[in-house]
């Protein structure tokens, strides 16, 4: 797996010193931003990770533009052929409706990673209120909100999620707010470790000592701090929302046709593997994979940029 | 111990209350309210009295708490975990043959995981920055950003399309311990539920080997003079289980969804299929009841792994006791 060469697992936080270091040093003092960047900059995969994303965004959003294709209009599609192989007319081929498979791919993309970072987005909130109020607060507090968060972790969700979608009608702002408020929960106990951790540090206590009241900590110490925690989270938040969307389009709960998402597509192309229609999944399969790949190796990377002991000292 | 066991059975107790409050509330949203089940019992055009008259027969017109309650002592006193009034049967009834079938699909991924997973981690974390732990990881990486449908699709594809060596589906109707006396057709479910676990169990123990492997009494350990493999193994690996514990606890949902992912695509007979005929049949309470049954499976697990965690680790049952 050349294409992950140098993974930044946790090897990289424990064991930090090494050539990094002499690049990073310099005489003058760096704002703190600027020393962060140039560490990201270093990760060379990282780079070429938000580089595909940003290329699978522009692909998605702005592809449609110069390749123009019938996406919604189904009727139109009766008189185009269907599972036709790729051609001049149709680069990727067509799917098993007769659209057009490289300009569902953006359409579907669209939905994808909208909903993707929306339900992130979601979760990252939620569960950055939940975690700092239950860590800040502590006692009685903190512990009645995590027994509750024990419960929602004990909670199959896969099934929960399905009861869910049997008794409330589905809809594209049902999807993405189911997926927010079911992901939310590990990443509360993460920022909840955070409050907890930088309530009992010094310039925390002095604050109180000088008559801040616990409003002010938060807004000004607790939430600046953890910052760093909640970039990185929210960044595996917005993979595991596509991925869990894809899950759903899989057992038929995705989006309704005949718009799409990657994981309905996915589906419909498995189907059609067997038949030896292969541009109706792998070039999908590749691009979906390397997206989730690519955010969670940013993730990586965010976690050593923030990580302090790679900093200059 | 005892009272650690105790406090842990308690905490359990208020986690199902609180999943139960879920299971219980959430029939009142669906579409005809409470009244759903008496239209689904008595026809859609039932005269409005008569509807009124079944809900007071089957306790509907109570109020909430007074329901919950009596939803509590069905559940709790007759393990009854409610009625299917679209296929007329207990949901206990609908459900029990599949309840091994797939205890036994998740449970035999579990142990394969634990021993793939962990020794995996292991080497990884004592060859750490080498061609091979690279190659662990990127696979690892993209089998955790692969959707566990498509992989079994593409596993589905390779082994008994291409190459066609592995049965495409599991037996049905055979009893659940079949995985044991025919077990050629479990391969593959097995197998594509194994992996994905493996990518994520193998990443934790990687990271968390490593770092107890900074820890002071490693190093004390290596100025002994124990061998590398005593390290790594009598030191290093018993310290990192603790934490590995508690994330094999807390797999256990994913464990089940994923459970309900390959059940669909490999049409193996289990609670994952149920659940999404049910859900397709808009069965309510099937699908609610095998909610609460798949909850009370991954409490079972959670707890299992609290309890093992307070055997291998006596600071935590101490502490436990002590609160």
């Amino acid at each position: 797996m050349s294409l992950l060469g140098e993974p930044a697992l946790l090897a990289d936080t424990i064991e930090p010193l090494g050539p990094r270091d002499e690049e990073v040093v310099v005489d003058a003092i760096v704002p703190m931003w600027r020393q962060r960047l140039r560490i990201f900059m270093h990760n060379k995969l990282a780079i070429a990770s938000v580089a595909y994303l940003v290329l699978i965004l522009l692909f998605c959003y702005l592809g449609p533009i110069l390749y123009h294709t019938n996406q919604t209009n189904q009727a139109a599609t009766l008189s185009s052929a269907w599972n036709a192989p790729p051609s001049a007319q149709h680069w990727l081929g067509t799917d098993s409706n007769g659209f057009d498979e490289l300009g569902r791919i953006m359409y579907g993309g669209e939905y994808s990673l909208t909903l993707g970072m929306l339900a992130g987005l979601i979760t990252i909130i939620v569960g950055t209120v939940y975690g700092m109020v239950s860590g800040f607060v502590g006692g009685v507090v903190d512990t009645v909100m995590m027994r509750i968060l024990d419960a929602f972790l004990s909670i199959p969700y896969l099934f929960l999620l399905i009861s869910l979608f049997t008794i409330f009608s589905r809809s594209t702002t049902f999807l993405i707010i189911i997926i927010g408020i079911t992901g939310w929960w590990a990443n509360a106990r993460i920022i909840r470790g955070d409050a907890l951790l930088i309530k009992k540090l010094e310039y925390t206590q002095a604050s109180t000592a000088m008559g801040a009241n616990k409003w002010h900590i938060i807004r000004r110490h607790v939430f600046p701090n953890s910052i760093s925690n909640i970039v990185t989270v929210a960044t595996f938040s917005v993979a595991d929302a596509i991925l869990f969307l894809s899950a759903l389009g899989f057992l038929g709960l995705g989006i309704l046709a005949p718009q799409t998402d990657w994981g309905t597509m996915l589906q419909d192309g498995t189907a059609q593997i067997s038949n030896g229609y292969w541009w109706e999944i792998y070039p999908l399969a590749l691009v979906f994979i390397l997206v989730v790949v690519s955010i969670n190796y940013i993730g990586d990377a965010l976690r050593d940029t923030f990580e302090v002991r790679l900093l200059e000292r | 111990m005892l009272a650690y066991v105790i406090r842990r059975l308690i905490q359990s107790l208020i986690v199902l209350l609180i999943v139960m409050l879920f299971t219980f509330t959430l029939p009142y949203f669906q579409t005809g309210g409470i009244d759903a089940p008496a239209y689904a019992v008595l026809g859609t055009h039932a005269n409005p009295v008569t509807v009124a008259e079944w809900g007071a027969r089957n306790g509907m017109n109570h109020p909430y708490l007074i329901r919950f309650w009596n939803y509590l002592v069905q559940v709790f006193g007759h393990f009854n975990l409610g009625h299917s009034y679209k296929q007329n049967l207990s949901v206990w009834n609908i459900i029990s043959l599949y309840v091994p079938r797939t205890i036994w699909l998740a449970l035999s991924s579990l142990v394969f995981t634990v021993i793939i997973g962990i020794p995996l981690g292991i080497y990884q974390a004592s060859r750490r920055n080498t061609t091979v732990d690279y190659a662990a990881t990127g696979v690892a990486f993209v089998l955790y950003a692969m959707p566990l449908f498509l992989l079994c699709l593409l596993m589905l594809q390779a082994f008994s399309f291409s190459w066609p060596h592995l049965p495409a589906s599991p037996p049905s109707g055979v009893a659940p311990w079949a995985i044991f006396t025919d077990p050629v057709g479990f391969i593959l479910p097995v197998a594509c539920l194994t992996m994905v676990s493996v990518a994520t169990l193998s990443r934790f123990m990687r990271g968390t080997v490593l770092e107890v492997l900074v820890q002071d009494y490693i190093r004390t350990a290596k100025a002994k003079g124990c061998s590398g493999s005593r390290v790594l193994f009598r030191h290093a690996m018993r310290n990192a289980l603790g934490p590995i514990v508690t994330i094999l606890g807390l797999s256990i949902p994913g464990l089940l969804g994923g459970a309900l992912i390959v059940e669909s695509v490999f049409n193996y007979a289990g609670l994952g299929i149920q659940t999404v005929n049910a859900a397709s049949n808009v069965d309510i309470p099937t699908v609610l009841g095998i909610t609460l049954l798949a909850t009370v499976l991954t409490l079972s697990g959670n707890f299992l792994a609290d309890i093992m965690l307070g055997v291998v680790n006596p600071r935590i049952r101490i502490q436990g006791a002590s609160q």
